[in-house]
């Protein structure tokens, strides 16, 4: 464990709890009974008790993060943007709107932590008029932006109460313009975790500022090199009990139109094996590969319905499978990886402690061999001893 | 007047598409070029974002015809395309082909001007033509 000598480290997860002193790892499965600063004190107050408040770090990922939806005016310019801007801070879409078909459009049901309105160039008015202060009056949201163009900025303020006016993302040549609603909605990722009651009780624990786990594992990813024997380039999956995280570099993506960072971070929401369970058996139903995967696992569809260790296992490893799978050209989403190009995946998150590492190989050759019809076989590392976010909340 | 411009398809004719670009600005036009390999989507939706009043597609040794024949039921999903002005020019069939046959074509999918094998000056002139006309209520959409 690479850390600093007295500090002690905790990251609240979804499901459990890791805690990690210079010389000393632990992790607990949380009571969801229990307020997080409660369960957390009862069962490591002892550790707790020895360190100074200073001396303590807490990292959390524990909001399930924020639900977005982006009214834009184009698929190819303002919701692309848009939507890549928002995958890149860490944000959940659920839900894109065509400006052009809002008033045909369904209205969510459920509360929208953030809705994000885009379109046209600055020299380009008129896009917006009643079809959206209709369709927003519907909407229950608790934040809303405009990242439009700039001659409908004024008529947007005035029918659109608490709305946050930000520079246009699209400039005057179609590129576009990404940090101030990066920066936007970072913030407002940070500020949901910190604001969750949970979150702020634990500020009776640590003087320091509690941050998102994502946010400390992407600072690690430029010292992954130095602590495993990774070969670049390289991408990270970290596979909670409510999400699934991957972080990759760059270089990794064809339709690269964010630039100011070295590594990005996709977020599939509903893609965990406990608190996400039901919504990835319903994903791996959904894909014609899976039962082809059971039977070379040695199970049927049955295992589905099984609540027993070897049935965490299965869905442990279906994870991987989709989550390869949506990264791939065999699922045309958001953003593809050029898998035969990474010559190692580190997995980080609850799926190190389950899964054996000839366990995960096994997966990645099945996928590789049956998604990407390939011999490639990208050197597995296993960060079983949460290397990874260690590094980065003692750096 | 804004129009936005590019090379339709998998076609790499970057020189033709700087030359226009740069004679579009020289008679006055706001020019959003969207170079090679542009995709027809990307064509309507850059037409949306920016408001521009002419689509100017060019194309060489015939890869307008595919994409041509989807130009109609794709502006048809467009609401509010309904008065941009369809320009395309180049080279528009594999070969050297026969103006009579393919210009008719090319105004069947949708297109207003076309400029096949025409010098892009005179292409361009063809243009402020059908501005002019439409803007004296002789030409309609």
């Amino acid at each position: 464990m690479n850390m600093s000598k007295g500090k002690l480290l905790i990251d609240v997860g979804s499901t459990y709890f890791k805690v990690c002193t210079q010389d000393h790892l632990e992790q607990h499965f949380r009571n969801f009974n229990k307020s997080i600063h409660d369960d957390l004190t009862q069962k490591c107050g002892a550790i707790i008790d020895k360190f100074d408040k200073q001396d303590i770090h807490i990292c959390s990922s524990a909001n399930g993060g924020l639900s977005t939806l982006i009214i834009g005016v184009t698929h190819t310019f303002s919701l692309k943007y848009a939507t890549n801007i928002a995958f890149n801070s860490g944000i959940n879409i659920i839900d894109t709107v065509l400006y052009q078909d809002i008033e045909e459009a369904s209205i969510p049901s459920d509360l929208i932590d953030v809705v994000i309105v885009v379109g046209g160039i600055n020299s380009r008015g008129d896009v917006f008029a009643e079809p959206l202060f209709n369709y927003l009056k519907g909407i229950d949201y608790s934040n809303i932006v405009y990242v439009g163009n700039e001659l409908d900025a004024e008529s947007i303020k005035a029918n659109i109460p608490n709305i946050a006016v930000l520079p246009n993302i699209i400039d005057d040549r179609l590129h576009i313009v990404e940090e101030e609603l990066k920066t936007y909605l970072t913030n407002l990722y940070q500020q949901d975790i910190m604001g969750k009651q949970d979150i702020k009780d634990l500020y009776d624990i640590t003087g320091n500022q509690i941050y998102s786990t994502p946010y400390i594992v992407n600072r690690t990813l430029p010292l992954v090199d130095a602590k495993f024997s990774v070969v670049n380039p390289f991408i990270l999956l970290d596979i909670g009990g409510a999400t699934t995280d991957i972080h990759y570099s760059k270089d990794l993506v064809e339709d690269n139109i964010v630039t100011e960072n070295e590594f990005d971070r996709l977020v599939f929401k509903k893609l965990g094996v406990y608190k996400s369970r039901e919504s990835l058996i319903f994903a791996a139903k959904s894909n014609e590969f899976v039962g082809e995967l059971l039977m070379h696992l040695n199970v049927t569809e049955n295992i589905f319905a099984d609540h027993s260790d070897k049935a965490t296992h299965i869905l442990m490893q279906l994870a991987i499978f989709l989550v390869l799978c949506k990264m791939s050209n065999y699922h045309q989403a958001y953003i593809n990886l050029k898998l035969l190009a990474i010559n190692s995946i580190v997995l980080t998150g609850g799926i190190t402690k389950v899964l054996s590492q000839e366990e995960v190989e096994d997966i990645i050759a099945f996928f590789y061999t049956k998604i990407l019809t390939s011999e490639h076989r990208p050197v597995t590392i296993m960060d079983t001893d949460y290397a990874i976010w260690t590094l980065g909340s003692a750096s | 007047m804004k129009v936005v411009t590019g090379v339709v398809g998998n076609d790499i004719h970057v020189v033709a598409n700087r030359l226009i670009d740069l004679s579009l600005q020289a008679r006055g036009y706001e020019v959003f070029n969207l170079g090679v390999n542009t995709y027809l989507e990307e064509f309507f939706d850059a037409a949306v974002e920016t408001g521009a009043e002419v689509l100017l597609i060019s194309s060489l040794n015939g890869e307008a015809e595919g994409w041509g024949r989807e130009v109609k039921s794709l502006k048809r999903e467009y609401k509010d395309l309904d008065d941009l002005i369809m320009v395309i020019g180049g080279n528009l069939t594999v070969g050297t082909g026969n103006a009579e046959e393919i210009v008719p074509k090319y105004k069947n999918y949708g297109f207003d001007i076309v400029c096949h094998q025409i010098d892009l000056n005179t292409g361009l002139d063809m243009l402020e033509e059908f501005i002019q006309q439409r803007d004296a209520g002789g030409q309609s959409k």
